[in-house]
C-alpha cells in the first residue's frame, strides 16, 4: 500500500470542504480505480467523478495510468481560466 | 539569443505596458496584445450581472501548461519574438484585467495577431485555472468543456 496525496480544485475543492485528501491505495493502483476510492470513501465527490480531470505530475493523466510512488495527484473540473 | 518569454500566475495587478516593453528586442516592430478583463454585465443569456470574480490556479501545473502554449505558438508562427502569457488570481474587481497575452515581432505580418488570439484560446482549454462568479443571484462557478486529450 502507498499513501498518495490528492490535491483538489475548484468545485471539487468545494465539495470535498479541503484542498488535499491523503489516501491509501494499492500499489500500481491507476487513475480509474483512485476515483473509485475517492467516491466510495468521500461521498460528497462521487457525484463529480464522472467529469473531472486528472493530472498526475502536473500532466493530464487518463484513466488506465499508473500512480507512480510519491505521485502528485490533482483532481479538477474542466478549466475555466482567462 | 533566447526569445523572451514571460509566463506568470500573479496575484499583482497586471502592467501591460511594462510586460509589452519585457518582451521586445531592437528587432520589434509589432506587438498584439489580448486583455481579458471582468465582465460586470452580460448580455449574452443567462443575462446577469457580476459584483466580482475569484480566480483560483493549480499554479505550477499552470506555468507548466503556459510555458506549452507559448511553445506551441512558437512553432506555428516562427517569427514571433517575445511571448507573454499572464494570469491573474484571487478576487478581482469589474473591469479588472484578469490575463494578458502578448506577441510581438518585427512586422505585423509575421503572424502576432493569429499567435495572440491562438494564446487566449489554448490558455481556455489547457491552462488549471478555474473562475467563480459572484453576483446578486449568489455564487456560481463557470463551468470549462473542455476535455484534453492524451499528450495534450
Amino acid at each position: 500500500m502507498n499513501k498518495i496525496r490528492i490535491l483538489l480544485f475548484a468545485t471539487l475543492r468545494q465539495q470535498a470542504g479541503t484542498k488535499a485528501i491523503d489516501l491509501e491505495v494499492p500499489d500500481g493502483t491507476n487513475v480509474r480505480a483512485i476515483k473509485e476510492q475517492l467516491g466510495r470513501e468521500f461521498p460528497a465527490l462521487r457525484d463529480s467523478m464522472g467529469t473531472v480531470l486528472t493530472a498526475v505530475n502536473r500532466e493530464f493523466a487518463f484513466e488506465d495510468a499508473v500512480i507512480p510512488a510519491n505521485g502528485e495527484v490533482a483532481l479538477f473540473p474542466p478549466v475555466s481560466g482567462g | 539569443m533566447r526569445p523572451p518569454t514571460v509566463i506568470s500566475v500573479t496575484e499583482s495587478t497586471i502592467d501591460i505596458n511594462g510586460l509589452v516593453e519585457r518582451i521586445s528586442v531592437p528587432t520589434t516592430g509589432a506587438a498584439a496584445i489580448f486583455s481579458g478583463m471582468v465582465r460586470a454585465v452580460t448580455r449574452l443569456e443567462p443575462r446577469h450581472e457580476t459584483a466580482y470574480l475569484e480566480y483560483e490556479a493549480y499554479t505550477p501545473m499552470a506555468e507548466s501548461k503556459m510555458r506549452q502554449v507559448a511553445d506551441e505558438i512558437r512553432d506555428r508562427w516562427p517569427a514571433v519574438e517575445g511571448i507573454a502569457i499572464v494570469q491573474r488570481v484571487g478576487k478581482l474587481d469589474p473591469q479588472t484585467p484578469t490575463v494578458l497575452i502578448a506577441c510581438t515581432a518585427a512586422h505585423r505580418d509575421d503572424g502576432v495577431f493569429e499567435a495572440a488570439r491562438y494564446g487566449i484560446d489554448r490558455l481556455k482549454e489547457i491552462v488549471p485555472v478555474w473562475k467563480k462568479e459572484v453576483g446578486p443571484g449568489g455564487e456560481r462557478w463557470v463551468e470549462g468543456h473542455y476535455i484534453p486529450r492524451p499528450g495534450e
